[in-house]
């Protein structure tokens, strides 16, 4: 525990030592403030001219304005994360660190979540930039406290699932390019993979003239897939629970996402005892 | 205090060290001897369990590396070849926090780090950034993280490589003081340097001990330079191996 907090804190210092820190910090404040003041606007004109936007009446605020706007930070933090996880275990092997990380008395798991917590550290450092803009807005419409608390919970998830992530890749590179271009991509593709799955037929695509049994084991393999498919985004969570209506479906599938990188990330780091090399 | 027995140790289907054993006491100042990619510091990284073996066993003050490598790692002091240091940490917050991963109490610390600080002479470069600091005061930095908590056992990959004459020196005069109350493993390819610092020496020549004795042993009490024995050996043992790799039976 002693050994974590302080891989974590050597870690997150780390990022403000150097530039990557401030800028990931500043490019995320620059774009999610845009974001809420624009959004912001619009819906402020909506509620003065509802009917000019399709409403009958003014619009529900966490719906047209809070949800998206978290739901959007979220995403934010899915293009920032490659720049957050990159370093952290590629670097080490880069600069021939890890030989002294792992000739220190530390075991695998103190090392692996010290540098998670450190990116997670990282991203409560971007919460407050959040908790400014909902601190501004609260002022002026009054935010149900259940709203805000798992809408921040919603962004604090999502953003832990894609550190998991960029940490498990981050664990098998040795180059910090190759890691951050590898974890953004992965993230690119679970984003867009929900609309192929909107894509694909709902109905069973085997011929009709192939024996039953064939067809219903296909067509069942196939629906499995399909379903997996769509309910693979990592956004597609986020929309209700950023409202504050909360479904243990959603909240487990963030969990398990992360503890599932972070699962493999212990076997990569693990794996130097076989491959002989590492 | 190291035990080490029939190491062997495979990349892909080459052997970078095959059957090593030696066994180093306690206090004493072994030099590890041989030409580049003899498997110097493949043996050194399997030691301190950075690298894992492909068969053997290594043994630090009784403990296996593989079984316990905790127990290992807490007796090893290590200064991989090259240096590697965080580059952009200040020299004193890199040695706290070596203290602090070493199990180091938070009010023994800023003693400890003091003192290996002192030790090895860097003591006006605590607020200095690592990645700005001349290759003579990194090394020094590399023996002060492997000096933190004071391990019994120290194990130096060519710790004098790209020094000048005169750090080469210093950093050789250090070793000779540490080893009064460590034991130190060294390698290195100069063989002055060994003559000076170790009381014994290890000989490895393409993954294989060619020769193991204490040096006056090996320069017959001064009537031949280790240069000579150097020369001979390896190439005596070069016949070996040419000979083991046709299939003929060692002359």
């Amino acid at each position: 525990m002693k050994n974590t907090w302080a891989i974590c804190k050597r870690e997150f210092l780390s990022f403000f030592t150097t530039p990557i820190g401030y800028v990931v910090v500043g490019v995320f404040a620059l774009i999610s403030g845009l974001a809420f003041v624009l959004s912001l606007m619009t819906y402020s004109k909506m509620s003065i001219e509802p009917a000019a936007y399709g409403y009958t009446s003014v619009p529900s605020f966490g719906e047209t304005f809070l949800s998206p706007y978290l739901v959007f930070n979220g995403i934010l933090i899915m293009f920032l994360s490659p720049l957050m996880t990159m370093r952290l275990l590629a670097e080490e092997r880069h600069r021939g660190t890890i030989e002294l990380l792992l000739t220190y008395p530390l075991r695998d798991r103190e090392i692996i979540f010290g540098k998670y917590l450190a990116a997670v550290g990282m991203l409560l450092v971007m919460m407050c930039v959040i908790a400014v803009h909902l601190t501004v807005v609260g002022r002026f419409a009054p935010l149900e406290p259940a709203v805000l608390v798992f809408g921040v919970l919603t962004v604090v998830l999502m953003g832990m699932a894609f550190l998991a992530m960029g940490l498990f890749v981050s664990s098998v590179t040795r180059s910090q390019i190759t890691s951050g271009t590898l974890t953004f991509g992965v993230n690119l593709v679970m984003y867009v993979v929900g609309n192929i799955g909107e894509k694909l037929p709902s109905k069973n695509p085997t011929p009709e003239a192939w024996p039953e049994t064939v067809r219903n084991a296909l067509g069942g393999t196939y629906a499995l897939f399909r379903g997996l498919v769509m309910e693979l985004p990592l956004d597609k969570h986020a929309k209700d629970m950023a409202l504050g209506v909360v479904a243990p479906k959603d909240v487990g599938y963030y969990l398990l996402f992360t503890a599932f990188f972070l699962f493999l990330t212990f076997r990569a780091l693990e794996s130097r005892h076989w491959r002989g090399k590492s | 205090m190291i035990d080490v027995d029939g190491l062997t140790k495979y990349y892909g289907s080459i052997a970078a060290i095959d059957g090593v054993s030696f066994h180093v006491g306690k206090g004493e100042i072994m030099g590890f001897l041989g030409p580049n990619g003899a498997g110097k510091s493949t043996t050194m990284r399997v030691l301190t369990g950075f690298a894992p073996a492909s068969k053997g066993s290594a043994k630090v003050d009784g403990y296996e590396v593989h079984e316990q490598p905790i127990e290992v790692k807490r007796r090893v002091g290590y200064l991989p070849e090259n240096v590697p240091l965080y580059e952009e940490m200040v020299v004193r917050a890199f040695l706290s926090y070596v203290a602090e991963v070493k199990g180091i109490g938070r009010s023994k610390r800023r003693a400890e780090v003091d003192r290996v600080m002192e030790h090895c002479g860097l003591t006006a470069m605590g607020n200095r950034i690592i990645g700005h600091l001349s290759k003579g005061y990194r090394q020094r930095v590399g023996l002060a993280q492997a000096l933190v908590g004071n391990p019994p056992v120290l194990v130096l990959d060519e710790p004098t490589v790209g020094l000048d004459p005169r750090q080469i020196i210093e950093i050789r005069n250090m070793i000779r003081e540490l080893g009064r109350e460590h034991t130190v493993l060294l390698s290195t390819h100069i063989l002055p340097e060994v003559s000076m610092v170790c009381d014994r020496v290890i000989i490895i020549n393409q993954g294989r001990i060619a020769a193991e004795d204490t040096m006056e042993n090996l320069t017959r009490a001064g009537s031949r330079t280790l240069e000579e024995v150097f020369m001979e050996v390896v190439a005596k043992d070069q016949v070996l191996v040419d000979a083991a790799a046709l299939g003929e039976p060692a002359a």
